[in-house]
């Protein structure tokens, strides 16, 4: 096992929340807050915090407007956040390859 | 490391983006609202004197009318009660799988309509060739077949009891032919009304109480 690909995992995406946070954005063109807390049972101060870290990374792009009147913000992946995490999969891919051909 | 973390959490990640595509809004508000409708539109129908195809025909696609927009009522308001878009990616899909089968449905309905009214010698028309008994007898079985078929394609993007629920729904059509509505001595209009108060009435009411029973917490699209 080459231990230089486990290092090579982005440290931002692998986070528990935040890979939770970004496979759900990733099958999916936006997804509102609200969803993401219920979906993932998360806090809404644990959302945000980890939003934050992944806006600051340039993965996440949140946009905020208003529906019937009341505010909604809805999450998307960047490119750059659907690159990272198409590359985070392929780095756990190739960790069970490289496992299996041992 | 572990190697299995990784497969551990590729599976976490498939899980999840599964999750994120299925469509999730409470559905037994909606399924008990469709079998309250279907099971009293069955009784008027069969007390009202709905007995020609094209009236059957109108008067189903009225109430079929009125229980889209009454589905749709309830789904905005649980849309509008969550602070979440109606028009979500899910709903979408969803929306987009129902919809070749219930046009399927809609287009029969108009097809017995048409041969009944354009077709003044029945043998030019399979369909007219058929007694109005005969008609509206088998018009619950396609619709229901058809139904079932968008249940199914849409059980693809939704709980896995949906699924399901169009299977039977298909099987249970199946099954209304086995008494014979393609025999003029079996079929009767009563029993066209009778087998929509079943397939939309009973069934939805049965698959709305087993929802309500088993739908846990808030839901969301």
């Amino acid at each position: 096992m080459k231990p230089e690909l486990f290092l090579q995992l982005d440290r931002v995406i692998h986070e528990k929340g935040r890979l939770a946070i970004m496979s759900m954005l990733a099958a999916s063109p936006e997804l509102s807050f609200t969803e993401l807390r219920n979906v993932l049972s998360m806090t809404d101060g644990n959302v945000t915090t980890h939003i934050r870290a992944l806006q600051q990374e340039g993965y996440v792009a949140v946009a905020k407007s208003y529906q019937n009147r009341r505010p909604l913000t809805t999450c998307s992946l960047t490119p750059a956040g659907r690159k990272a995490f198409a590359e985070y999969v392929n780095l756990l891919e190739q960790i069970i390859q490289e496992s299996r051909n041992k | 490391m572990d190697p299995k973390w990784a497969a551990d959490n590729l599976q976490t990640i498939r899980t999840l983006m599964e999750r994120s595509a299925v469509y999730r809004r409470a559905l037994a508000p909606v399924m008990i609202f469709i079998g309250v409708i279907g099971l009293a539109g069955s009784v008027a129908g069969w007390r009202g004197g709905f007995e020609s195809p094209r009236a059957f025909v109108f008067y189903w696609f009225a109430i079929a009318a009125g229980v889209l927009i009454g589905s749709f009522l309830l789904i905005r308001l649980q849309a509008l009660r969550d602070n979440e878009p109606f028009w979500s990616p899910p709903t979408r899909r969803m929306a987009q799988a129902i919809t070749p089968p219930l046009i399927a449905g809609f287009v029969s309905g108009l097809v017995v309509v048409l041969a009944n009214r354009l077709a003044p010698d029945p043998a030019n028309w399979p369909v007219g060739q058929m007694s109005a008994a005969q008609q509206t007898h088998l018009l619950p079985i396609v619709w229901g077949i058809l139904y079932g078929c968008a249940l199914y394609s849409a059980g693809f993007f939704m709980p896995r009891g949906m699924k399901v629920f169009g299977f039977a729904i298909v099987l249970i059509s199946l099954l209304a032919l086995a008494p014979g509505p393609q025999n003029p001595a079996t079929a009767s209009i009563p029993a066209g009304h009778a087998l929509m108060g079943f397939i939309f009435g009973i069934c939805h009411l049965a698959y709305g109480a087993y929802l309500y029973l088993t739908e846990k917490g808030k839901n969301a699209a």
